[in-house]
């Protein structure tokens, strides 16, 4: 779009539409791991000890025009081909690699990501330049006002951002980063839903809320779309400042999904008063466990409340350098609908523009996290029960994966970045008795 | 053992083996493909199927939004029976085009809504009816395409317009079977479909209050299943035409309106104007655009009509949409 501006064809400033794309290619090797067991009594779900090699390839086009004053409908078709650690089990919220789907395939894969409606009421206040970007017309706007979004697009595009850590085609490779681990947000398997969400920025604050479409069954393709009947509500309260000068911002958010899932003192239950409702003998959906001695959410799922809170601060403490952290509580009580196992999270790091060595578009950070699942899942898991990624039929020790990460993103010619990672992940799927996994990964990005 | 106790014998054997011998051989699972022949044109092409090639000035586009519904698009007979196993089926597309002089790139993207029909036995196949809807696929694109389309003949506003057209489609993936489903020509329960391209001779002109459009080409297509009911049997020639009054909408404003019929087909090569194997379709097509230079142009337009030989995925009926953001720019 620049290059269009520099030669007169494009008002970069007041767009009327844009056209942006990216491909990434991830590679991701894990040496073999230690595990005294795995997958036993019929559980698929258990990291393998084996060396793999994964990888994600994405193609994306983001395509914006605007109707009429304040309206703008975007579509993103995308190409992704994909192969993850394990068949994407074994890990609760600390999987490799972003980018992974819970329906890749080698093979590519076109489908659209999104397509949704914006539509932006001026309340007046200062003047705002929007700049140019992906899902993003070029426009001056009020401080103050409301944007409503409805259609086809990811939680993410609207709640939980984080400017330290960015886009993460750019930076942290793990999904950890990525969001709250544990915020069970409303999408397909591919990490996409239909909804609405209401943002009403008042100068420094800013207040979103949105309604949006679970997966008709947990982790599957399709979406139950009835959103009066089953959905989830997010809200996020959001503090922009500056501390010293620099730029930060603290996000409260909040969610409370309404959808069909099982608890796990239920499942338990459900077996201790009936042994015939264990894992190996589900007749309605379930995730493949062959282990008749124990639980599973098969026999108890029903319309359900899941909830949490979380808190996301982000700040800059010098040129080009940021730091962030992220921690959220959810119920424990369910399973999980659409996102990752688990139940509880924290995250905290520091990014770096190369402008302090005078390698302005390279980056590089390190960070920590780590998730928790609850009593109830830990004592579920325990008896052998699994959900839709973890579960390696036994659960002795149980204990909080850990995950340390560490890139750096070298830039070339303003539009391509080669990064090099290395992730340290302690306790996969929730179980000290394995591993730790070693996994180190690549990444070629280029945008236009 | 008396030769005359052999023979009997060795028939009984063999008339057991064939009771025995699995699924039989009469009944043979039909495969999906893709059904649908509506082969739309680039965004900004004016006629839903045949393009207006009146591309010209500096840097301009399009965006397009179509919807189309057809009936009855797969209906298979044995001469006794009939079966409908797509009854209704509906998909939305969006394009975008970039022009440029007398040149366009484009790209579009088609997603299913509805695709809904009957199972059973006939002919001796079994054909299993698909079923399709946004809630079960919220993402999916049935295939993309790219294309590329020049006008060499004649200046944009000429009575006789010559021009060349390219497109490649990439098929689209989603979960569960999109061949089952008559949506793609790929491998059976597999998310990956059958790449195809298209090659078109274009033609287009105006001559004072009328304005006509045609195409001959071919589409070069890798799913060729004679045997089975209604399948694709390989490549293609695909042909058309269409012709319309243009109308001012008011004596002052930059509004036209444009009505006409288009008619559009496909036959397999390897069967060429077969009953079976040529599909033929009509649309009575009126669409209202902006004529201004320079600035943003509207135009909505709706098709009505339907099959005119309605086998080979030429639907009973059809109903086609769209609108579209179009600029071009002289200056």
């Amino acid at each position: 779009m620049n290059e269009l501006s520099h030669r007169g064809l494009h008002d970069i400033r007041d767009e009327s539409w844009n056209l942006y794309g990216q491909y990434t290619y991830i590679t991701s090797y894990k040496p073999p791991i230690h595990a005294p067991y795995t997958n036993v009594n019929g559980s698929p779900n258990s990291l393998w000890t084996q060396a793999e090699r994964g990888f994600t390839s994405t193609f994306t086009f983001f395509g914006g025009v605007r109707l009429w004053p304040g309206g703008e409908v975007y579509v993103v078709p995308e190409l992704i081909a994909e192969r993850a650690f394990s068949t994407l089990h074994g890990l609760g919220g600390s999987t490799e690699n972003f980018e992974l789907q819970k329906t890749g395939s080698e093979a590519p894969t076109l489908y659209r990501s999104r397509l949704f409606l914006r539509q932006n009421f001026d309340l007046g206040g200062r003047r705002v330049e929007k700049t140019s970007d992906p899902l993003q017309l070029a426009s001056v706007v009020g401080s103050r006002r409301l944007v409503l979004t409805v259609g086809n697009f990811s939680a993410l595009d609207i709640f939980d951002r984080n400017n330290v850590v960015g886009d993460l085609r750019q930076t942290f490779f793990n999904e950890a980063f990525m969001t709250h681990a544990s915020w069970d947000f409303p999408a397909d398997a591919r990490g996409y839903t239909w909804g609405a969400t209401a943002e009403l920025y008042l100068g420094d604050w800013v207040v979103r809320v949105g309604r949006l479409a679970p997966p008709a069954s947990p982790n599957s393709y399709p979406l139950d779309v009835r959103l009066w009947k089953t959905y989830g509500d997010q809200v996020e309260i959001e503090h922009d400042h500056k501390l010293f000068g620099r730029a930060g911002a603290v996000r409260l958010l909040a969610y409370r999904n309404y959808e069909v899932i099982g608890r796990f003192v239920e499942a338990i239950a459900a077996l201790q008063a009936d042994p015939t409702k264990n894992a190996a003998a589900c007749t309605s959906y379930n995730y493949g466990s062959g282990n008749f001695r124990a639980p599973d959410l098969c026999w108890v799922r029903r319309p359900q409340v899941k909830v949490g809170v979380g808190i996301n601060v982000e700040q800059y403490v010098a040129d080009g350098v940021g730091v962030f952290a992220r921690a959220m509580f959810s119920d424990g009580r369910t399973e999980v609908d659409a996102f990752d196992s688990a139940d509880r999270d924290f995250s905290f790091g520091v990014v770096a523009k190369g402008s302090l060595w005078k390698r302005p578009f390279d980056m590089t950070g390190v960070a920590f996290a780590a998730t928790f699942i609850s009593d109830a899942h830990a004592r579920y898991m325990s008896l052998g029960g699994i959900d839709a990624f973890t579960g390696d039929g036994r659960l002795e020790r149980s204990g909080p994966e850990e995950l340390f990460e560490a890139f750096y993103s070298l830039n070339l010619l303003r539009a391509i970045w080669f990064a090099g990672d290395y992730q340290f992940l302690a306790n996969p799927a929730y179980n000290r008795d394995r591993g730790p996994e070693h996994v180190i990964s690549g990444r070629f990005h280029a945008e236009f | 053992m008396r030769s005359s106790d052999r023979r009997r014998r060795a028939s009984a054997i063999a008339i057991a083996v064939v009771l025995c011998a699995g699924p039989s051989m009469a009944q043979r699972p039909a495969r999906g493909f893709d059904v649908e022949r509506l082969y739309t044109s680039a965004p900004g092409g004016g006629w839903f199927v045949m393009d207006a090639l009146d591309m010209r000035g500096k840097l301009g586009g399009a965006v397009t939004a179509i919807g189309s519904y057809a009936r009855d698009p797969l209906r298979v007979t044995d001469g006794v029976q009939r079966l409908t196993v797509v009854s209704d089926q509906a998909f939305f597309q969006l394009g975008f085009a970039g022009t440029y002089d007398r040149f366009r790139l484009y790209a579009t993207f088609d997603s299913p809504l509805i695709v809904q029909g009957d199972g059973g036995t006939i002919g001796g196949y079994t054909f299993t009816g698909p079923s399709v809807d946004p809630a079960s696929s919220p993402d999916a694109i049935a295939h993309g395409r790219v294309g590329f389309d020049a006008r060499l003949v004649g200046d944009y506003d000429a009575p006789l317009r010559l021009g060349i057209g390219f497109q490649l489609w990439i098929p689209g993936g989603a979960p569960g079977a999109l061949r089952e489903n008559y949506l793609s020509d790929g491998p059976p329960s597999d998310t990956l479909g059958a790449y195809t391209a298209m090659a078109r001779v274009l033609l287009a002109g105006d001559y004072g209050a009328f304005t006509y459009a045609g195409h001959l080409g071919l589409s070069l297509r890798q799913l060729s299943d004679p045997v089975t009911p209604g399948s694709p049997q390989g490549s293609e020639a695909i042909f058309g035409a269409a012709g319309g009054a243009k109308l001012a909408a008011c004596r002052a404003c930059t509004m036209r309106f444009v009505l006409g019929p288009e008619v559009f087909g496909a036959t397999a090569l390897r069967a060429a104007f077969g009953t079976n194997t040529t599909a033929l379709e009509g649309l009575v097509t009126g669409r209202f655009e902006g004529t201004t230079d320079d600035a943003p142009q509207l135009r909505v337009k709706l098709g009505v009509g339907g099959g005119l030989n309605a086998h080979f995925g030429a639907p009973e009926a059809r109903i086609v949409v769209g609108v579209e953001v179009f600029q071009r720019s002289t200056k």
